[in-house]
């Protein structure tokens, strides 16, 4: 053995998966392309999710789907973050130009955070607990990558 | 609960990038554990393996591996999470009262493919995985730095833990090579790359190629196998919810409820003061710190206070833990084999003095989702 033979297996089927989102999701991503987020409420706890599901895991509550929707702002608050000189999608070769700010951000009046980059930013301006709202794509198509990131206000 | 005993093991030495393949690999680890135990094929009644579909890149990724892990037409399944997940499956046949000995292995070979890259697919398809933000790497930066926030602890007491566990891997000559390191200073650690800040490239427990086997029998035949069986007296496991912001990183819930699931099983109500040992599956070296408070090995927020090194108050990874070498499904196995070792004196080099009843931990998912926890103890 001089040199290890190595077989590389690159996509030569294409097995790609379209998934539907789903009822909860559906609504959720409607309410997106009007640049709108929306969450529902266990019916029993009352916690306030975002993105909305079928149920409450910990109440073991089913969320009825005609129900229980709440409208919420954009803006939410900055849980925590992370920065990455890294492709999310690749961190073993490819470098991003600028380092990613990712962060959690509660929405105002959700019980959960969601995870999104933070936009306009240098880590100095970085603090926890600040304000922050979401940048949306001018015309946002009905996904989740609508919501650009999240900028200081 | 019934003893069950560990009467054998085997790891083979972990590389970055192995100079054999994958079946040879596992055939190494499953005839070694054999050996080590003076047993045959023949006394083998079932077969659990533990691999996973993404990181071998083939559906049904145990089809392959039916001769070599030594289940040619035997009783044989698989287990796609840790190989500690593997053992209490393990466990439960040998508790069913059906079967006299139990193959468990597990492994894989990092070196194939980007392994988080792979962990990308882990997470939601209609929510995050388009947008991509989230794999093992970002969350665990979020994960650290929730960790430090809520408990006001500094990045040092951090690094630390992987200067020690990174010390410790170069006293075990199966780990890592690339991870033994007895001379890395804080300072080294800090300045190592930024994977996805705070968490530093030496904080994180390298992907590589390793399998490790381990075989179990009920207390009867264990004694008969070996005069040195190692039991199982309590095993306890738990998962939590998937969204990262739904969870309080801070913390560990599920391991601490399936330390608690164990604990009560063993019938140990301070682990604190009868442990002697752990071993646990630390991804990121923060995690050591969050799961040995969540076991009550020390108070919360605390964890950094404890001496923990082999010779310390509760060694914790002497063996160098993840961080001395992580083969994707076989890292928590490979932990409760540390730990036997530990009880049967068999970690030579970094053998923890007098040590009777061990703790040892698995884990799977996105700031360890899903945690598992053994007790296992020594002697007759």
């Amino acid at each position: 053995m001089s040199e290890k033979i190595i077989v590389a297996n690159k996509g030569f089927v294409r097995a790609e998966f379209s998934f539907w989102v789903g009822r909860y999701m559906d609504k959720f991503y409607d309410a997106f392309e009007n640049k709108k987020i929306i969450g529902n409420k266990c019916p029993k706890c009352e916690k306030r999710f975002v993105p909305p599901r079928k149920i409450c895991g910990e109440c073991y509550e089913e969320i009825i789907f005609d129900k229980n929707w709440v409208d919420l702002p954009d803006t939410g608050i900055l849980l925590n973050y992370t920065i990455t000189p890294y492709k999310v999608t690749d961190r073993t070769s490819r470098k991003v130009k600028k380092s990613q700010i990712i962060g959690m951000i509660q929405i105002e009046g959700s019980d959960t955070a969601i995870v999104y980059k933070l936009l306009n930013m240098e880590p100095e301006d970085i603090s926890l607990g600040m304000k922050v709202k979401a940048e949306w794509e001018e015309k946002p198509i009905g996904n989740s990558a609508d919501i650009k990131g999240f900028v200081k206000i | 609960m019934e003893r069950v005993g560990i009467v054998g093991y085997y790891q083979v030495k972990l590389y970055s990038n192995a100079n054999y393949g994958r079946y040879e690999m596992i055939f190494e680890a499953v005839r070694g554990a054999l050996d080590s135990a003076e047993l045959k094929k023949k006394d083998i009644t079932t077969v659990v393996s533990c691999t996973n579909d993404y990181y071998d890149g083939r559906t049904i990724s145990n089809a392959f591996t039916v001769e070599v892990g030594g289940a040619y037409l035997e009783d044989e399944s698989k287990v796609e999470m840790d190989g500690a997940h593997a053992v209490l499956y393990g466990l439960m046949r040998i508790l069913s009262g059906n079967h006299k000995l139990a193959v468990i292995w597990g492994g894989s070979m990092a070196s194939c493919f980007p392994y988080h890259s792979a962990r990308l697919y882990e997470t939601d398809p209609t929510w995050e995985r388009p947008v991509a933000y989230v794999n093992d790497i970002t969350a665990s930066g979020f994960q650290m730095r929730a960790y430090m926030e809520k408990y006001n602890v500094d990045i040092e007491e951090i690094a630390k833990i992987s200067v020690k566990n990174r010390k410790n891997a170069s006293k075990n000559p199966l780990a890592l090579e690339e991870a033994q390191n007895a001379n890395l200073s804080v300072n080294d650690i800090l300045n190592s790359e930024i994977y996805a800040d705070p968490v530093r490239e030496l904080m994180v427990a390298q992907p590589c190629d390793g399998v490790a086997a381990l075989l179990l029998a009920p207390e009867k035949q264990a004694l008969k196998i070996t005069d040195k069986p190692v039991w199982i007296t309590g095993v306890g496991y738990n998962q939590e919810t998937y969204y990262l912001g739904d969870r309080d990183l801070s913390i560990s819930n599920s391991m601490e409820l399936a330390g608690k699931m164990a604990f009560d099983a063993a019938g140990i109500k301070e682990p604190k003061n009868e442990i002697n040992i752990a071993e646990l599956f630390e991804a990121y070296a923060h995690e050591e710190l969050i799961f040995s408070e969540a076991l009550g090995l020390a108070e919360k927020g605390k964890g950094s206070e404890l001496n923990s090194e082999i010779d310390g108050d509760l060694p914790i990874n002497p063996s160098g833990g993840a961080q001395g070498g992580n083969p994707p499904c076989a890292t928590g196995l490979i932990r409760i084999i540390e730990a036997a070792k530990q009880l049967r004196g068999e970690a030579n080099g970094y053998q923890v003095k007098g040590a009777k009843k061990a703790v040892a931990s698995g884990q799977i998912g996105m700031c360890a989702q899903n945690n598992i926890v053994y007790v296992l103890e020594g002697g007759d």
